[in-house]
């Protein structure tokens, strides 16, 4: 996950030489930006389409499923840093949409924040129907996730996750209607 | 703020290092998805148990030393799940997977939902295989895909499921009408319908016979190949071909023949064709 453009730099009222200051600048909007604004892009996706069957990809297809696929990956961590199950909407779909909700549910109630930092991911396609109604994905994510209790970070640590993941076509995108972590391919 | 600013910095730093340190807890590798366990936990005191997983999330007090039990709906969505226990001055976490429990529904895209008879793999069926909490279970299965017209024996393909998904691509069936198309899995049944339709009309036939007003055409019944009467409305073109030029009419099929009356004075060949399919030639006289 990369950062948004961060506003303010903080204001450092103290005695001292503009090297001072000028430290202090730097730190009040390097603490402010990792508390206060993260916000993500979205993360790095490499697509193979080369074990694809049975059906063959479309160029177009090609292209809009790593796009939607990060897309959805930038909603979920937005979502689920800042308990919004409002954005996931924008994303997702069916049963991922609905385990998602109700994690950020769950997280609400227990006073929980789940941060994902996305340093990318190497999707492969897997399925796509006949009829073009459903692709299926596997995912190879590297994830730093760090678990909150309010603002106090009880855990954190950086892995590889697999996810397999079930994609729909939409109105003008793609949804990700499943999308479930497994221990290896 | 600057003298707080390095303080709260070392604090996150801390927190961090603490949590990096973790010693690990005894936790299974995979756990099915809806089944209950236990986690031991070393030291004596009170704690904070927290459970992080795809559709839960939890925060409870648990008692060092004890074991601490993970009730079967706290796991009922497959995934990864993270426990931290965090108490008496030290951190312990780790992590399992949720595996989907016994299959217990299918996910069915039957299509098209209409479709000519004898298509060659017309129809496709795919299913996706899912638990009862809506999981997907990646284990193989077999699924039995079903097409039944009535009037026929039904054609069974069984497919193994792969990661969750199974598919089959089936020929549309030589009768006209409704077919059951169900998958099928350790009792579990889809059931979807496919109408089947006449395909294109084959050996279309006409006979053209001169009266008072010009040329009344008329098709003989209109059948696919598979003896099917092709849907009424469906369009045949008459073509006129004679000294006073070419002169066409369109005409869909009613009670499976087609008919029209052509205001031809002199002499024509009359042809008939509807789509792609070609039928037979007439040539009438010139009226008397």
């Amino acid at each position: 996950m990369k950062q948004l453009s961060c506003v303010g730099t903080g204001h450092c009222p103290v005695d001292g030489g503009s090297q001072t200051r000028l430290i202090c600048a730097t730190l009040a909007f390097a603490l402010f930006c990792s508390v206060s604004c993260f916000a993500a892009d979205a993360p790095a996706v490499q697509f193979d389409t080369s074990h694809i069957g049975p059906r063959q990809m479309e160029d177009v297809t090609g292209r809009n499923i790593p796009r939607d696929w990060g897309r959805a990956w930038q909603t979920l961590a937005v979502a689920l840093e800042q308990n919004r199950p409002d954005l996931l909407g924008r994303s997702f779909t069916g049963f991922a949409q609905q385990k998602l909700a109700a994690t950020i549910a769950t997280q609400v109630k227990t006073g929980l924040r789940t941060r994902y930092i996305d340093h990318g991911h190497k999707l492969a396609a897997y399925f796509y129907s006949p009829d073009g109604g459903a692709i299926e994905l596997h995912d190879t994510a590297d994830m730093e996730i760090q678990v909150f209790d309010g603002n106090d970070l009880v855990h954190s640590d950086r892995i590889t996750l697999h996810y397999i993941g079930l994609m729909t076509p939409a109105a003008d995108h793609w949804e990700v209607r499943l999308l479930e972590s497994v221990p290896s391919f | 703020m600057c003298r707080i600013l390095p303080a709260v910095c070392l604090a996150v730093c801390l927190t961090a290092t603490v949590s990096l340190a973790a010693q690990d807890l005894q936790l299974p590798a995979t756990v099915a998805a809806g089944s209950g366990f236990a986690i031991p936990t070393s030291g004596s005191g009170s704690a904070t148990l927290y459970l992080v997983g795809p559709s839960y999330a939890a925060k409870r007090q648990v008692q060092l030393g004890e074991k601490i039990l993970v009730q079967p709906q706290e796991v009922r969505s497959a995934g990864r799940y993270l426990a931290i226990v965090r108490g008496g001055g030290t951190s312990q976490s780790g992590s399992f997977y949720v595996v989907a429990a016994k299959s217990a529904s299918l996910s069915f895209l039957a299509h098209p939902s209409r479709i000519p008879v004898a298509q060659r793999d017309g129809v496709i069926g795919v299913a996706f295989v899912f638990d009862k909490w809506h999981n997907l279970v990646r284990r193989p299965e077999t699924v039995d895909f079903r097409l039944a017209a009535k009037d026929a024996p039904p054609v069974i393909q069984s497919v193994r499921s792969r990661d969750g998904v199974a598919w089959a691509l089936m020929n549309s069936g030589h009768k006209a009408g409704n077919a059951k198309f169900v998958a099928a899995l350790d009792g579990i049944e889809e059931t979807r319908v496919i109408q089947q339709v006449a395909a294109d009309p084959c050996h279309l036939q006409i006979r053209a016979e001169r009266n008072a007003k010009g040329v009344l055409v008329e098709t003989a019944p209109v059948r696919d190949c598979s003896g099917n009467p092709v849907s009424d409305g469906t369009v045949v073109t008459f073509t006129a071909n004679g000294p006073q030029g070419l002169s066409t009419v369109d005409v869909p099929i009613k009670k499976d023949v087609a008919q029209a009356e052509l205001k031809i004075p002199g002499p024509a060949t009359i042809s008939v064709a509807s789509g792609v399919v070609m039928g037979n030639e007439v040539r009438v006289g010139g009226q008397p």
